[in-house]
C-alpha cells in the first residue's frame, strides 16, 4: 500500500512538475551564484588571485623576492592560488581600473634600504579593487602576515641588518666569510628562540566531539589534517541543511491539498490507521529531498571542486535528515491545519531550526545559552555538525549514531503527527 | 439483520447540536433516503457512521457489529461517497479508480480488473486515460462514485452525490444507483432533492436541525397528512382563521397557512368531491382550489412549518 501511495504522489508530481522543477532549480542556482560570487569556478578554494606588484625599490633582494614569487604561482596548501604580475605603477593602475586584477602592491623606492638601516619608518602600499570583495581582503590579510613577520625580524635582528645591507650592496662581490658568519649568528638566535616559537604558544585546532572544550592545544602531530581544506564544503553543508528543511516544508504542504480535496478524508473511510498515509507522504518528501540534496551537494561539489571525503556516509546522513525534515513538517501540518496561518509559521520554524542548529553560522559563534542548552539537541545540528566532522574530521566520526538518532526522531514525530491528525479529525477537522 | 443500524447518534460542535439522537436502519437491497435541507445534519451523520467523526453519544452497528469494536472490518464492508469530489484531478479516471482500489485492499491486478469493469458501468471507458481535471462535472461525479465501489461494498453511504450536475448526468447516476441496489447493496442516500428521494428511496427519514422528524415509506409519510391528497386553497386569509370556522379542525388538518394560501388535508376517508364542496362553503371568498397528491415537501411543511426549498 505504501508503494501505491508513493506512486500516486510521484505520478501527480510528474503530471504537474513545475513547482518541483522550480524547487530543484533553486538550490542549483543558489549554489552557482555563491560559486560565482566567490570565484569557485577557478579552483577548489578561493580560486586564482591576480594582483600587480609594483617594485619601485628595485634592489637585489627585491629581485630575489620577485623570482621567488614568480616561481610559486601555483596553488599553495591553503588552496589559494596567487598570480602576481610585476609591472610599473601606470600599467598596474590601468589593470585595476579595467577590473583585471584584485589589488596592486607597491614596494616604494628605498624600501629595503630604509627597513634594514632603520633610517626612517617604512611602508608597503596595497591598492584594493573596490569591485571585488574576497580576493583583495585575502591579499590584505596575507600582507598583514608578511608585515608582522618583518616586524618580528626587525625586533630580533636589527643589530645584524647593517651587515646584511652591506652584503646586499656588495654587487655580487660579497664576502662569503661575512655571509657565513651572519647566517651562523642568525642560527644561534633562532636556536635560542626555538623554545618560544616551536611549538607555537597558540594555535587553533578544530573542535572534535571528544574534545569540545575550547582549549588551546599544541599540535604535537595530532591535529586532524585534511587535504581537502575547502571552506565551501563547510558552507554548502549548512546551506543544504537549511534548504532541505525549506523543501521539506514545500513537499509536506501537499498534506494541505489532500485535506482541501478531501482525499485524506476519503482515505480514512477505507483505512483505520493514518500512519501509512503519512509515512508515504514522508517517503515522497524524502525522495524529492534526496534528489535536491544530490543536486545541491553533488552540483555544489562540482562547482567548488569539493572532494567529499565520505560520500556513502554523506548520502546516508542526508537520507536520515530528509526523514526527520519530512516528519517534522508532518507534525507542523497536524498542529496547524490552517494552511494560510501555517505558511509563515513553518517558514519561521525551518529558519529557526537552521539558524539555531548552526547551519548558517558555525555553532561556536552562537550565544552560549543556545550553544550549550538548545543547539546540541536539534537534529539540524546533529546533521550539519556530523557532516562537517566527516568532511574535515577524519574517519572516527560516529555518524551511524547520528543517523540512528535522526531516524528514531523521525519515527517518533511521524507517529505523533498521526495521533494529532486522528484527534483533530475526530473533533471535526475540515480544511 | 440490518446492514446498518444507527442508534441515538448525537454530535455537538460547541453550542450547536448538529445531530440529536438520530436513529435509523438500512437493510440489504434497500435505499434509505435521509432528506433534509442544508445544515440539517446529514453530512455529520454520515461522517460519524463512516468513522470520520467521533459521536458524542449513540452507537453505529455495521452488519450487526459495533463500528468501533473493529473499525477496519466495518470500513471494509462500506463504501463512502463524499459530497465533495475527493479525487486526484491530475490523475486519469483509471488511475484514480485503481489507486482507491489499492487503498481498499485490492491487489494491483484485481484493482485494474475492477477499474475496467467500473469504467464500463459508469460509461467512462472512452475517457479512462484522460486526466480527471479535463472531465465534465457529471463525469467527475461518476468517478467520485466509482472510487467507493472498487471493493464491492455491501453498504454504500452516498452524501448528496448529484449536487451541482446537469439533469442528464443526474439521471445516469440515479440509474447506476438503482442497479447497485438490485445487486443487494444497502444504500444510505442523503439529499435535499425531494424528487430524488421520492423516486429513488424505499424508505425516507426526514431530518431537520439534527433530528429525524419522521421516517417511513413515501406512502407512510403521505399517510401522516391524512391520505393521498391535499387541497390547496387560494384566497385572502389575512383576516380569517381556520380555528374560527365551525367544525373545520375536526374535518381538515391544516398543513400550511399564509395570507394568500391554505394547504389542508382531509381527516378520515371521505370522497374528494364532498371535501371540495365543504371547502368552497367556507366563510371566505375562495378564488381557486387545487387537488393534488401530497409531496415530501408537504410532509416537510407539515413537520417543520416551512418548505424544504427555503
Amino acid at each position: 500500500m505504501l508503494l501505491a501511495l508513493l506512486a500516486k504522489d510521484l505520478r501527480r508530481t510528474w503530471r504537474n512538475p513545475l513547482p518541483w522543477l522550480i524547487n530543484l532549480i533553486v538550490p542549483l542556482v543558489m549554489t552557482a551564484l555563491i560559486g560565482l560570487v566567490f570565484g569557485g569556478n577557478s579552483g577548489g578554494g578561493l580560486g586564482k588571485i591576480r594582483f600587480a606588484v609594483v617594485n619601485e625599490n628595485n634592489s637585489r633582494l627585491s629581485q630575489f623576492f620577485r623570482h621567488a614569487a614568480t616561481s610559486m604561482t601555483g596553488e599553495n596548501s591553503s588552496g589559494i592560488q596567487l598570480d602576481p604580475i610585476f609591472t610599473n605603477r601606470v600599467e598596474a593602475m590601468r589593470l585595476i581600473n579595467a577590473d583585471q586584477i584584485s589589488a596592486v602592491l607597491i614596494i616604494p623606492t628605498n624600501f629595503l634600504h630604509d627597513y634594514l638601516l632603520d633610517s626612517q619608518p617604512v611602508s608597503l602600499q596595497l591598492i584594493k579593487n573596490p569591485a571585488e570583495s574576497v580576493h583583495p581582503a585575502v591579499l590584505e590579510e596575507g600582507l598583514g602576515v608578511i608585515v608582522t613577520a618583518m616586524n618580528a625580524l626587525a625586533r630580533n635582528f636589527q643589530s645584524e641588518f647593517p651587515a646584511w645591507q652591506s652584503v646586499i650592496d656588495g654587487n655580487g662581490d660579497g664576502d662569503y666569510h661575512q655571509i657565513a658568519a651572519l647566517v651562523d649568528r642568525a642560527g644561534d638566535k633562532l636556536k635560542a628562540a626555538k623554545n618560544y616559537i616551536d611549538p607555537p604558544l597558540v594555535i587553533y585546532t578544530k573542535e572534535t566531539p571528544e574534545d569540545e572544550t575550547n582549549q588551546v592545544v599544541s599540535t604535537g602531530g595530532t591535529a586532524k589534517s585534511n587535504s581537502n581544506n575547502n571552506i565551501f564544503a563547510y558552507l554548502l553543508i549548512g546551506l543544504s541543511a537549511m534548504f532541505l528543511l525549506f523543501l521539506a516544508s514545500n513537499a509536506m504542504n501537499d498534506l494541505y491539498r489532500e485535506l482541501r480535496q478531501r482525499t485524506f478524508e476519503r482515505y480514512q473511510t477505507l483505512r483505520d490507521s493514518l500512519v501509512p498515509f503519512l509515512a508515504s507522504k514522508a517517503m515522497f518528501t524524502v525522495v524529492m529531498l534526496l534528489l535536491c540534496g544530490a543536486l545541491m551537494l553533488g552540483g555544489g561539489g562540482l562547482i567548488f571542486r569539493i572532494h567529499w571525503e565520505h560520500p556513502l556516509a554523506l548520502m546516508t546522513l542526508t537520507l536520515g535528515y530528509a526523514c526527520f525534515a519530512a516528519a517534522f513538517y508532518a507534525v507542523l501540518v497536524a498542529l496547524m491545519p490552517d494552511e494560510r496561518r501555517s505558511a509563515v509559521l513553518s517558514s519561521l520554524a525551518g529558519l529557526g531550526l537552521g539558524l539555531v542548529g548552526g547551519c548558517a553560522f558555525p555553532p561556536q559563534q552562537l550565544p552560549a545559552f543556545l550553544r550549550e542548552h538548545i543547539t546540541r539537541h536539534l537534529p539540524s545540528y546533529w546533521f550539519a555538525d556530523t557532516m562537517r566532522d566527516l568532511q574535515y574530521g577524519g574517519t572516527d566520526v560516529a555518524w551511524s549514531l547520528t543517523l540512528l538518532k535522526l531516524v528514531a526522531t523521525s519515527a517518533v514525530l511521524l507517529v505523533l503527527a498521526a495521533m494529532l491528525f486522528r484527534r483533530k479529525f475526530k473533533a471535526g477537522l475540515r480544511a | 439483520m440490518s446492514l446498518l443500524k444507527v442508534a441515538q447518534l448525537s454530535k455537538s460542535f460547541g453550542a450547536v447540536r448538529a445531530v440529536d439522537s438520530v436513529s435509523f436502519e438500512v437493510h440489504p437491497g434497500e435505499i434509505y433516503g435521509l432528506l433534509g435541507p442544508n445544515g440539517a445534519g446529514k453530512t455529520t451523520s454520515i461522517s460519524m457512521i463512516s468513522g470520520l467523526l467521533e459521536p458524542d453519544a449513540g452507537e453505529v452497528f455495521v452488519a450487526g457489529a459495533s463500528f468501533w469494536s473493529n473499525p477496519q472490518k466495518a470500513k471494509s464492508i462500506m463504501g463512502v461517497v463524499p459530497q465533495e469530489l475527493a479525487i486526484y484531478e491530475e490523475l486519469s479516471g483509471r488511475e484514480n479508480l485503481e489507486f482507491w482500489g489499492r487503498m481498499a485492499g485490492l491487489s494491483p491486478s484485481d484493482a485494474k480488473a475492477r477499474a475496467t469493469e467500473l469504467l464500463e458501468a459508469l460509461m467512462l471507458a472512452d475517457r479512462a486515460k484522460d486526466a480527471v481535471k479535463n472531465y465534465s462535472g457529471g463525469m467527475k461525479r461518476r468517478i467520485n462514485l466509482g472510487c467507493a465501489l472498487l471493493h464491492r461494498p455491501k453498504l454504500l453511504l452516498l452524501d448528496e452525490p448529484t449536487v451541482g450536475i446537469d439533469p442528464q448526468a443526474r439521471l445516469n447516476i440515479l440509474e447506476f444507483i438503482r442497479n447497485l441496489r438490485a445487486t443487494g447493496t444497502g444504500i444510505l442516500y442523503t439529499t435535499h432533492y425531494l424528487e430524488e428521494a421520492e423516486s429513488l428511496c424505499q424508505r425516507i427519514g426526514i431530518i431537520d436541525h439534527g433530528r429525524v422528524l419522521a421516517e417511513g415509506t413515501f406512502a407512510e409519510l403521505q399517510e401522516r397528512l391524512g391520505g393521498d391528497r391535499v387541497f390547496v386553497l387560494e384566497a385572502d386569509f389575512k383576516n380569517s382563521s381556520p380555528d374560527a370556522w365551525n367544525g373545520f379542525n375536526q374535518r381538515f388538518r391544516v398543513i400550511q397557512k399564509t395570507e394568500k394560501q391554505l394547504v389542508v388535508a382531509a381527516i378520515g376517508t371521505r370522497d374528494p368531491s364532498d371535501c371540495l364542496k365543504e371547502l368552497l362553503n367556507l366563510p371566505v371568498h375562495v378564488e381557486n382550489v387545487t387537488l393534488k397528491r401530497p409531496s415530501l415537501n408537504d410532509v416537510f411543511l407539515q413537520l417543520t412549518g416551512r418548505e424544504l426549498r427555503e
